[in-house]
This record gives C-alpha cells, structure tokens and sequence, in this order.
C-alpha cells in the first residue's frame, strides 16, 4: 500500500466544470429524438404507405383506409398492451388471448341468457379476467412457476371455462346489438370508434406508469435485475403480481370491446390476437426507449403492422400475406436491435448450472 | 533423478497497470504434489490460467513439459495430452449424468447407425470413475452427488486419455467446495495419482492441506515467487510468514475510534450456513473489518446484517440509536441498512439502467410528487450531486445519463456505494468492496469510506483482500470455523497477524 500523500494524490480531482448545456443542444437533442435508431419503424411505416399509395392508389391513401386501420386496430392495441407492464418486469403472460376470449364470451352470456344490463354483465365478466390474474400471480410469484409456461398453462386453464360456457359456439342475441352495449366499441366521431380513444388512454396510462412513477422505474429494475432490485428494497414480487392483474384486466376490457364492436361473444375472440400483441410488444421495445418495453412504441407498432396488413390486403388478396408481414417485421426489428432484449427465462440456460469455464476448451 | 514434469521459467503477465505476475520459475518434478500457495490476488490464478492457455503470458517465458518446450500460447493435442485441469468451478453439467459429463469432451461410442452404444459408455465410464471408490452411479444426473462425486467425476473427465506417467494434473482449489469430512477422502485421491507417477499440482490458499497433503510448495505472493521447498522443512508459523512477507508500512495507520459512544449496531448470535453464532458491536465511526478464509462463512456476515441472505438466518440485532428493541436477524432487511455488495454485476448495478437511474432506485419515493409522478429535475439534481461527490467519471458531459455499463468496474462500484451513502444510513455494510477495482480507484474507496466514518457512520467491510482490512479497518474480527475466533485491533492489524489468525496458526 502507498503512503498518505500519495493517497491523496490519488484523490479524484474536482468533478470537471460541467458546461452550462449539459443536455446537448436543442438541435442535437431533436436529431437524436429523431435518429433512425430511436424511431425506426415511423420511417419504415412511412415508406409502406408510400409503397402501397402507388401500389394501390385507387383504393390505399383513402380517409377510408385510415378508419380501418386506427379503428380495426384498436382492439389489438389495447391487447398489445396488456402485456407490455408484464413484460417491463420480465414475465410473459400468454393468458391473455383466453382472457379476451372468456370476457368477450362472458359479456355475451350474461346479456343475452341470464338477461342481465350492460353494467352488471360488464362488472362481472371484469370480476372474472381480475380473477384471472389473481391465479396468475398466484401460479406465476407465489409458486414460482416461470411465468412463461406457467400462463400457458392457464390459458388452457380458461379455455376450458369458455368452452363450458359457449360449447365452442359464439353467442349471439340481439341485446348485443342493442344500446348502450353496442355503442361502447361503435360509437364514432367523424369515423373514428371509441375504441381508438380507449388505446389512447391505456397507452397514456401505462406510458405514465413506466416513464413517471417510481413504480415503473421498479418495474423495469426488476425485470432487467431481479436480485439488485430486491437488494435496494424493491418488492419484485408484488410488483410482478400487480402486473400480471393489470394484464388481466386490461385484457378482459379488450374482450368486452371486442364483443361490442362485432356484436357476439366469440369463443375464438382473443386467439389471432396473441402473436400480434407480442409482435407489437418486441417491436415497440426497439423503438423510442431502445430495450424497454413501452406504450408508445407499443401503439406505434400497432399502426405500422395494422397499416401493413391492410395495404396487403387492398394491393393483393394474398390471404397468407398478413403473417408472413407480421414475422418478417418482428424478426427484423429484433435482429437490428442485436437481441438486446432479453428471451423468456424458459428459453434462456438454466443459471443453476454454471457454464464450462471458457478454460476447458483446450480440447 | 529424471527432469521436471512440467518447467515454467520467466513467466510474466500485466493487465494494464497491474503486474499480475513477475519473472515467475516453476518445477514440478514426476510423482510429487506440488502445492502453489499464496494469498488472494497474489498471482496464482493467473498462473493456472496461463497454464491452460487462457491468458496468453508476455514473450521471454519458458515452458517444457518433461523436457519438451512447449508454446504457452497455443494449446497442441501433446501438450493436452499431458497437461490436465480441474478448475474450481469443475465446468460439469449438473443435469447430465457421469456418463454424458466425460462424453462432452472425449464423445459418445456410437454404432454404425449413429446410435449411443449406452453400455459401451457405461462400461468405460465405471471404469475411470470406479478406481476411486465412492460408490458413483454414473446414470444418474450428477446435480444429486455429493460434492466429492462431482470432484471426481471432473477428476476422471480430466484424466481421460490422459499420458499419466509424463502428465501433470492440476487442481485448483479443489476443497473451496467440499465438506469438511469429505477433503479426506479427497486427498486419498490425489495421492493415489501421484504414486501413479504422475506430477500433481495443487493449488490452494489453505496451510493445513499443504502440511497434509504436498510433497513441496511454492509460495507466490504479489506476482513474484518467494520460496519453493520441501514441505517438511517448513512450520505452520513459517510458512505464514512467507505467505504474508515482511510487514510493509501501509501509510495508513486507521485512528481508533473516538470516545465511548454508545454502539450504533449491535449483533447477537447469527447462525446460518457456516456461521454458528456471530455477535459484535460496532461503534460510530468505527471502520470494522470481518475476514476469514473462502467458506468460513465471513462473507455471509454483511448479508446476513442487511437481511439480504437467502438462506435462513437466526439471531438478533439492534440500532440502539434509534430504538432499544431488538430485531430478529431474519426480519433485518426492516432496518434497511444498505449493502454494496459482493457481486457487482449481478446484484450491485442494473446494467441496462442509466448511472442515475442505478444511484436513485432506492430513493424514489422521496422524489414523488403528491401526484404520484417522479420529479424529474430533482432527481437528475440529486444523481449529479451524489456523482461529483464521490467522484465518478464518465465519458460523456451528461454523467447521470450514462449507461452503467460504460462505467469501469470502479466507477461502478463508486455509484453503488453513492446509492448506499445517499439514504444516509448509521451503518454502512460493505461485501469485497474493492474486486475488480484498479488501484488508483481503491484509494478513492479508501477515502470515500474514511470520510464516511469520520462523520460518525459505523462502517463494517466484509473481504477477503488483507489490502482492504490493512488499508481501512480499526478492528478486524477474524471468522473461522463459522465463529469469531480472533479480534484484532489497531496497530496489531497486519498482514502476518491476519493470516495467522485465518489459517489458525497462532
């Protein structure tokens, strides 16, 4: 060890003068808000309206295209959602699509045969998506089950419940069709559906959460390290089953928009929904708060996926195109992103055993 | 008398700043357990890695295997053919049986259709396996062995198709894993392979397994070989002496604690894992070291006190400052003493996380507006201030907004310990706070923590570093055996008086 003075010497210096912007200029602060890397997919979804306005110009850049798109999309953002709070804590809950389904089919039933009003039956289909979290963090935090199988395994769970209730046929009935229900999902101004409105706010909402309160910055030290966080007395478990209800409910609200807005209660509802929430959900990551799970790259990728899907569909009548849209655009964004966000615990090498050391290699 | 086994001469390594290893010279001769000993930091890793070609040493060393000089820097089926590890960590795979362990270096048996031929591997794993006689079912996934189990199983991976009579095996620290009953029967091993004719060397930090197991030692310490000799030459009380070398003068002399204040923490009886019952009292201002050798259970001590140890704790403590009630040990984490703790990467920083997002995690909620929003001004402020104070040094002119990781492992280490000094804290509990720090930071550590101290905050430090407990502390309590068995303060803190009392040979 050194002696005294040299200790000293090796003091840090003052911290250096810090320059009076110590933001970056405006102008450079707007460039890198701007910067392909921060929002990627609004440039890529410029350039598809580009393409398909000529692609298909007599039908594509239409006041008609821009309802379908924001209005048959809304339902699929507010799914895309419920699992981004999930998600910025490192659990995936695949129960959502069965939990659409099961309140969309709920709602249906409680209006149409056990002739119920709009607000009981909406109350009590929300009672059973709460429910649904409630098991879900019960499975997923209390017995530690790997969040990622584990709601697969309650979806199965619910699935059985949709069928006991449907027979695995849609109920319909004319109370679906009927005010007030309907306008829930179909009242419009100037063509834009509630729902729209509804995407706004939840996006506003968990976009609050996660960037404003500190149990967002919670949220995400838990989902990026569960054991620092816990160390600096954050309630990593409480948080991971808090958020697991919030998508429940969020998704059991998508399902009674859902049943609205078609006027049934599907037993299928919430299916084609799953791969694109989480489609949406990864794309988002990349955009705006690179490697975070977020509300508005969320809704953004909504848009550019939905904007995509409908332009196939009005330039071809490719019924496999909408998939094939779907991955290519998840796979390229993740890849440009260089995996930095993480897989599912499930998919990633157990921690418990530890690796060969890179020293055995010898051979 | 036939050459060396293996022969190492003019073994040089740096990392940056830090000279790891200094003109090193190294003999093993055929059918001796060679022990390396030395103390932490002191070179011996970097050696066994070298040896492994891991690292690659600086040009003008020697190396021979039996006579036959060898290139350190690449690693020729001759040279694996007689140079064999077991490193600490024994790079097995918990799930897999023995079987499928020694399979994953040497392959399967398969037959002309690219089937396992399974009692073909069965047989020939027994046979490696069963010499050693502990009953090892090699079917069986190897997470459910006992410890020895696995350190043989990677004794015999290691030991396939090995050139026993001109080999060399080295094990490094073999026994930081084992029970206590079990080094016995390891030892059995080891000689059994040695009278093989094979050379053996043994890496470890522990006096007793050289008198109890090495034919001759060679101590390292601060990168440079002191002394190679017979074993039977030395005493428990000599061979400290050449691990801990002349005492230098640290510089820094710690001033006992002032006046008798009350304490500001007091531990009673901890029990868990290896501790059996751990109780001090820590005064203000008082800088308190805890040490003892790898698995003496010192380095659950700070964790334990935090109420951050997984495992189940008993026992009581009390901040006599701030109530007379005492609180059990496994209900600690109440008293939210932070920690910095061991594990930097893994449970220090958050590494996708911003330095000031890592500096302000547990003090959010005293930035919330009665809205529930974070005040966004307020908290860059707070992070920027705590940044200057202790000095951290980023790349670019926004330091708050810095991703953690860009930070060197000291400046990281700076945030954690900014993060714990900013709740103001009576107690400040540090785990090895100084691994992987460079010099010149450690010294800013130093400082930080005597800076602390001096305001009155009771600091306990955890480490197994003597230059952290010379450089720092006032009173050293030394574990082993899961109790305090030697409290040292004051000027009585030095090197030799450290290692004594770790080893037990006082």
């Amino acid at each position: 060890m050194t002696s005294t003075p040299t200790r000293a010497a090796g003091l840090p210096p003052s911290a250096p003068e810090r320059s009076a912007v110590s933001v970056g200029t405006p102008v450079r602060r707007a460039a890198a808000a701007l910067s392909f890397r921060n929002i990627g997919a609004v440039y890529v979804w410029l350039v598809i309206i580009a393409l398909f306005s000529v692609w298909a110009p007599d039908t594509f850049p239409t006041t008609v295209t821009v309802r379908q798109v924001l209005n048959g999309n809304a339902v699929a953002g507010l799914v895309a959602l419920s699992v981004v709070p999930p998600l910025a804590a490192r659990v995936f809950d695949l129960s959502v699509a069965y939990t659409m389904s099961l309140t969309s089919v709920l709602t249906a039933r409680f209006l149409v045969s056990a002739g119920l009003g709009p607000g009981a039956a909406i109350a009590l289909a929300m009672t059973a998506a709460l429910l649904i979290g409630v098991v879900n963090g019960i499975v997923v935090v209390v017995l530690r089950v790997d969040s990622f199988i584990a709601t697969l395994a309650t979806g199965a769970l619910i699935q059985s419940l949709i069928t006991m209730v449907t027979n695995d046929s849609s109920i319909t009935g004319v109370q679906l069709l009927a005010e007030p229900f309907a306008s829930i999902a179909q009242l419009d101004v100037g063509g834009i559906t509630l729902p729209v409105l509804y995407l706004l706010l939840a996006a506003l909402a968990i976009w609050f959460l996660l960037e404003h309160t500190a149990t967002g910055r919670r949220l995400y030290a838990t989902g990026f390290n569960a054991d620092a966080a816990r160390l600096q007395g954050v309630r990593t478990d409480r948080l991971r089953f808090l958020t697991l209800v919030a998508s429940a409910l969020l998704s059991g609200f998508a399902g009674v928009v859902f049943a609205s807005s078609v006027g049934s209660g599907s037993p299928t509802a919430g299916t084609p929904y799953l791969l694109s929430a989480y489609a949406a959900a990864f794309v988002g990551a990349t955009q705006l708060r690179a490697g975070r799970f977020n509300a508005w790259g969320t809704v953004l990728a909504v848009l550019l996926l939905g904007t995509g899907i409908t332009g196939l569909g009005l330039a071809t009548s490719a019924q496999w195109a909408a998939s094939l849209f779907t991955g290519s655009v998840l796979i390229v964004a993740l890849v440009l992103t260089g995996g930095r966000i993480a897989l599912p615990a499930a998919l990633r090498r157990r921690t418990g055993t530890r690796p060969a050391p890179a020293t055995d290699k010898e051979i | 008398m036939t050459g060396p086994a293996l022969r190492v001469a003019a073994l040089s390594k740096r990392f940056g700043g830090t000279q790891a290893l200094k003109d090193v010279d190294l003999e093993v001769a055929p059918g001796e357990i060679h022990a390396l000993i030395g103390p932490n930091g002191s070179g011996k890793s970097t050696l066994i890695k070298i040896l492994a070609g891991y690292h690659h040493a600086e040009p003008g060393a020697v190396a021979e295997l039996d006579g036959e000089p060898f290139d350190l820097g690449q690693v020729t089926a001759s040279r694996h053919d007689r140079l064999r590890f077991v490193h600490q960590e024994l790079g097995l795979v918990g799930e897999l049986s023995a079987i499928d362990n020694l399979a994953l270096s040497r392959g399967f048996a398969r037959t002309a259709f690219g089937n396992i031929r399974w009692p073909e591997m069965e047989r020939r794993t027994s046979a490696l396996v069963e010499r050693f006689g502990l009953g090892i079912d090699v079917r069986r996934p190897l997470a459910t062995a006992t410890p020895v189990q696995r350190t043989v199983v990677a004794i015999a991976a290691a030991l396939q198709g090995w050139e026993g009579r001109r080999g060399v095996l080295v094990l490094d620290e073999p026994t930081a894993v084992l029970p206590p009953g079990e080094v016995a029967r390891l030892f059995g091993i080891v000689r059994e392979i040695r009278d093989t004719g094979a050379a053996v060397l043994y890496v470890s930090h522990r006096m007793d397994e050289i008198f109890a197991l090495a034919d001759r030692v060679t101590v390292i310490r601060g990168g440079r070989r002191i002394a190679t000799c017979p074993v039977a030459e030395l005493t428990p009380r000599s061979l400290a002496e050449l691990m801990a070398g002349e005492e230098r003068e640290t510089g820094h002399r710690p001033t006992p604690p002032r006046g008798p204040d009350g304490p500001v923490l007091e531990v009673r009886d901890l029990w868990t894992g290896p501790l059996r019952g751990v109780g001090f009292d820590l005064a203000r201002g008082e800088r308190l070291g805890i040490t003892g050798l790898a698995g003496s259970g010192h380095e659950i001590v700070p964790y334990a006190v935090c109420g951050a140890h997984k495992g189940r704790v008993s026992g009581r403590l009390r901040l006599p400052e701030r109530s007379e009630r005492w609180t059990e040990a496994r209900d600690a984490d109440g008293l939210g003493l932070p920690l910095v703790p061991a594990d930097r990467a893994g449970e220090g920083v958050i590494g996708d996380f911003s330095v000031g997002e890592n500096l302000t995690l547990p003090l959010l909620d005293r930035l919330r507006a009665r809205s529930g929003r974070l005040r966004g001004r307020r908290e860059s402020a707070l992070a920027e201030d705590w940044i200057r104070r202790v000095g951290v040094r980023t790349a670019g002119r926004h330091p708050a907004g810095a991703r953690i990781t860009t930070l060197s492992g000291g400046n990281q280490q700076k945030v954690v310990m900014a993060r714990c000094l900013a709740q103001r804290p009576p107690v400040l509990t540090l785990c090895e706070p100084t691994a992987g720090v460079d010099i010149a930071t450690r010294l800013q550590l130093y400082d930080l923590i005597e800076r602390q101290a001096d305001e009155g905050m009771g600091v306990i430090v955890s480490s197994s570093d003597t230059q952290d407990l010379l450089a720092l502390c006032t009173r050293v309590l030394v574990v082993r055996d899961g109790r305090i068995a030697r409290e040292i303060s004051g000027r009585d803190i030095t090197e030799s008086a450290l290692v004594h009392a770790m080893e037990g040979t006082e």
